[in-house]
């Protein structure tokens, strides 16, 4: 019982948007899609949403075509915010639901509801076009969810927000999830999907180049790191004389050393007491979803994809 | 597995009714809407009472012609004569007999007079008339002393050559209203009022699709440059979207068509009883609502209703490519001017006549809603003619909606450059 992206393709012109793409959702769960501008995660959500159309392959729930299932099966927070500018908030939450056949009755009582949990019940009588990014962020949220839908299609939901709001929202998807929602979302920001995720899909170029659960990916990167702290020394140059160890994240409080397969992270304990440095912080942790995915992917999350930029909003 | 086969059950309603009812509220709540009928209503009632007040201005006032000859029995006699034929209207002739001919027409040059007419007897014993016309007289008058001095000039005649038994024939006027029987009488009145009704149902036609179709491709551009468009297009189908859209931009064009003509209409209907009120009892005036009849009424607004549906989908398509407002000069003008094209056969439909190519006009859907209306208020018109044209436009309307579902389905996403024709033929195509 899970949402299934089989073999997606779809071309704009001579750009290939997506290439055989293919992974999994399992249901209930929050699912991280990871992949730099112009990966193919818009196109690919637009053609689950039935918005787009595939070129080749099919996206089945629960077994089901995604492009027989009802609109209400899905809510949907684009990337793009947009709300109408001059209309109140309570009548555009009211007037969305409406077209997933919500009366609106009670889309009214669920849109104060929500709004009340994100802190807000004041914007119900606000124009859309008064609100702060970030507010308008929630608005959308809470549109997608008003007509109770089995799915949720994020696209970077947490672009633009401020710690308090992304906290709320985080808030709000595990709250979703308990409530067994399935939850797929786009970002770049690898701390997020680390909190949240327990599977993951990154694509690059509209393939997917690893996906699954986050932990066995993780193990199967091999590789482990280390973060550790020591007192009046926050360069730890010495750190590239252990063999098969080297800094990825050099930081004032911790630093992030990264070991080769098969090294054990003892030795850089012992490296560091044989200096007679004194470590105030040694913590072993698996490899980062950063660095996993610049593994896969070659560069950054945020940076673009070259192939891809005259595809439209893709 | 392909894109071709399965789809979703999307009915048509509640959406678009959900969908019409937020677009009706929010144009007739709009300020653009309150002020814009305000100002129509003022416009529309200016018009109406517009005969009235030529009236009153022209109470009074006599159209001047001087009749000038060398001889002064000949110009006297001419002025009797013409006194007869001429016809006293609203500004009844004063004829004014004067001698030198280059005073008379410095006369005209300087608007003391309306016109001058030399008359001078040639050596045959034929008179000739030369008019010389300032900028205060049209047609009707020319054509008013062409067929006085006419006139004139057979009686002339046969006091020299006495003529025996000769009467003033009789001159009676019937216009053919249908292929079956002969016709009915013609009443300079009705047909008058024909005349206007024609024109103003042409022109609301005409100006509703122009000015409404663009609220409809202004609609689609304001969701796309707004991004609502992408929830919108995830919560709606796009064929609900684009009816919901032509419906309720519709209805609030037709709620302003009906607070403009109401009015309008009051007022014309009581024009008689305003005109005695205003200049007096004893005059009256001609209702503009003369030739007014249920059927012509119909006929209005089928064509209204078939003719803005038609208009909506064309102008849905053309804005959904389009990313900002600003673009939508792009297509105002190609559009506005295939709707100007069909108007310009329906004012030839009125004061030319109805020719071969109007009546052809007047099937081409495109253009029968401005055309045949006309038509059906100053002409002739078959049944199978009003059914052909009705259906054509019905068929094409379907046509052309499934087109633009089309087009507005691919287009509502693209963001970018301008379009060109190509973009459109692409989208049509679903590429």
């Amino acid at each position: 019982m899970s949402l299934l992206i089989h073999h997606l393709d779809k071309r704009f012109g001579a750009v290939v948007a997506l290439d055989g793409l293919t992974f999994e959702v399992p249901q209930g769960q929050v699912f991280g899609f990871l992949g730099a501008n112009g990966a193919g995660k818009t196109t690919t959500m637009r053609i689950v949403l039935g918005v787009l159309h595939a070129d080749r392959g099919i996206v089945t729930w629960k077994g089901r075509d995604s492009r027989i299932l009802p609109r209400s099966t899905w809510g949907y927070l684009p990337e793009e915010r947009g709300l109408y500018p001059r209309m109140k908030v309570i009548d555009q939450l009211v007037y969305f639901a409406s077209l997933y056949a919500v009366p609106p009755d009670q889309a009214r009582r669920n849109a104060l509801d929500w709004l009340a949990r994100f802190r807000v019940p004041e914007l119900a009588k606000r124009r859309a076009d008064t609100l702060s990014k970030g507010n308008q962020q929630k608005i959308q949220l809470i549109s997608a969810v008003l007509h109770d839908p089995e799915v949720l299609l994020m696209d970077e939901p947490f672009t633009g927000l401020d710690p308090v709001n992304v906290a709320l929202l985080r808030e709000a998807f595990l709250e979703l999830r308990d409530q067994g929602k399935t939850l797929i979302f786009s970002t770049h920001q690898m701390e997020t999907v680390e909190a949240l995720c327990e599977s993951i899909a990154i694509v690059d170029r509209g393939r997917v180049m690893i996906g699954g659960p986050v932990r066995d990916i993780r193990r199967a990167a091999g590789r482990r790191l280390v973060k550790l702290a020591v007192e009046g020394d926050h360069r730890l140059g010495w750190i590239n004389d252990v063999p098969g160890a080297r800094i990825l994240r050099p930081g004032i409080d911790r630093t992030e050393v990264e070991l080769d397969e098969g090294v054990d992270p003892d030795v850089v304990l012992s490296a560091a007491l044989a200096r007679g440095a004194t470590v105030t912080h040694f913590e072993v942790a698996e490899a980062s979803l950063e660095q996993i995915f610049i593994d896969h992917v070659g560069r950054p999350s945020d940076e673009e994809t070259h192939l891809a930029t005259t595809e439209p909003a893709a | 597995m392909t894109n071709s086969v399965p789809a979703r059950d999307d009915p048509a309603f509640p959406n678009i009714s959900i969908i019409a009812r937020r677009e009706y509220r929010e144009l007739v709540r709009g300020r653009l809407f309150k002020v814009s009928t305000l100002i129509l209503i003022t416009l529309v009632l200016l018009i109406a009472i517009l005969p009235i007040g030529v009236r009153v201005f022209q109470r009074g006032q006599t159209t001047q012609v001087a009749v000038v000859a060398a001889d002064s029995v000949l110009a006297n006699r001419t002025i009797d004569h013409l006194r007869t034929f001429l016809p006293q209207g609203d500004r009844p002739y004063e004829l004014i007999a004067m001698r030198d001919p280059a005073a008379s027409i410095e006369q005209v040059n300087d608007r003391n007079l309306d016109a001058a007419l030399e008359v001078e007897r040639q050596p045959s014993g034929r008179l000739s008339f030369t008019v010389h016309l300032g900028e205060t007289l049209g047609q009707t008058a020319l054509a008013d002393l062409g067929f006085a001095t006419f006139a004139t000039a057979i009686i002339d005649f046969s006091e020299r050559n006495p003529v025996v038994g000769f009467e003033v024939p009789d001159f009676n006027v019937v216009r053919g209203s249908s292929s079956a029987g002969r016709g009915s009488a013609f009443d300079p009145a009705v047909f008058a009022s024909r005349l206007i009704v024609g024109a103003v149902f042409g022109f609301l036609i005409f100006l509703s699709i122009v000015i409404y179709g663009m609220w409809v491709a202004q609609g689609v551009v304001a969701e796309k440059q707004s991004r609502v468009m992408e929830l919108l297009i995830s919560a709606a189908s796009a064929r609900q979207l684009v009816v919901g859209k032509a419906v309720g931009i519709g209805l609030a064009g037709a709620t302003q068509t009906l607070l403009v003509l109401v009015p309008a209409l009051a007022v014309l209907a009581v024009e008689d009883i305003l005109a005695k009120v205003v200049l007096g009892q004893g005059v009256g005036i001609d209702s503009s609502l003369k030739a007014l009849s249920p059927g012509l009424l119909l006929g209005f607004a089928s064509y209204y209703v078939l003719g803005f549906a038609l208009y909506a989908f064309v102008y849905a398509a053309a804005g959904s490519l389009l990313s900002r407002a600003e673009d939508l000069q792009i297509v105002a003008l190609p559009l506005a001017i295939i709707a100007i094209v069909g108007y310009f056969q329906a004012i030839l439909a009125l004061t030319g006549g109805i020719t071969v190519f109007i009546r052809l006009a007047s099937y081409v859907p495109f253009w029968s809603p401005f055309v045949m209306i006309t038509r059906l208020a100053v002409g002739r018109v078959e049944p199978w003619e009003i059914a052909l044209s009705l259906g054509l436009l019905a068929a094409t309307i379907v046509i052309v909606g499934v087109i633009a579902i089309r087009i507005y389905a691919a287009g509502v996403l693209l963001y970018g450059q301008r379009p060109g024709l190509r973009a459109y033929v692409a989208a049509a195509r679903g590429r």
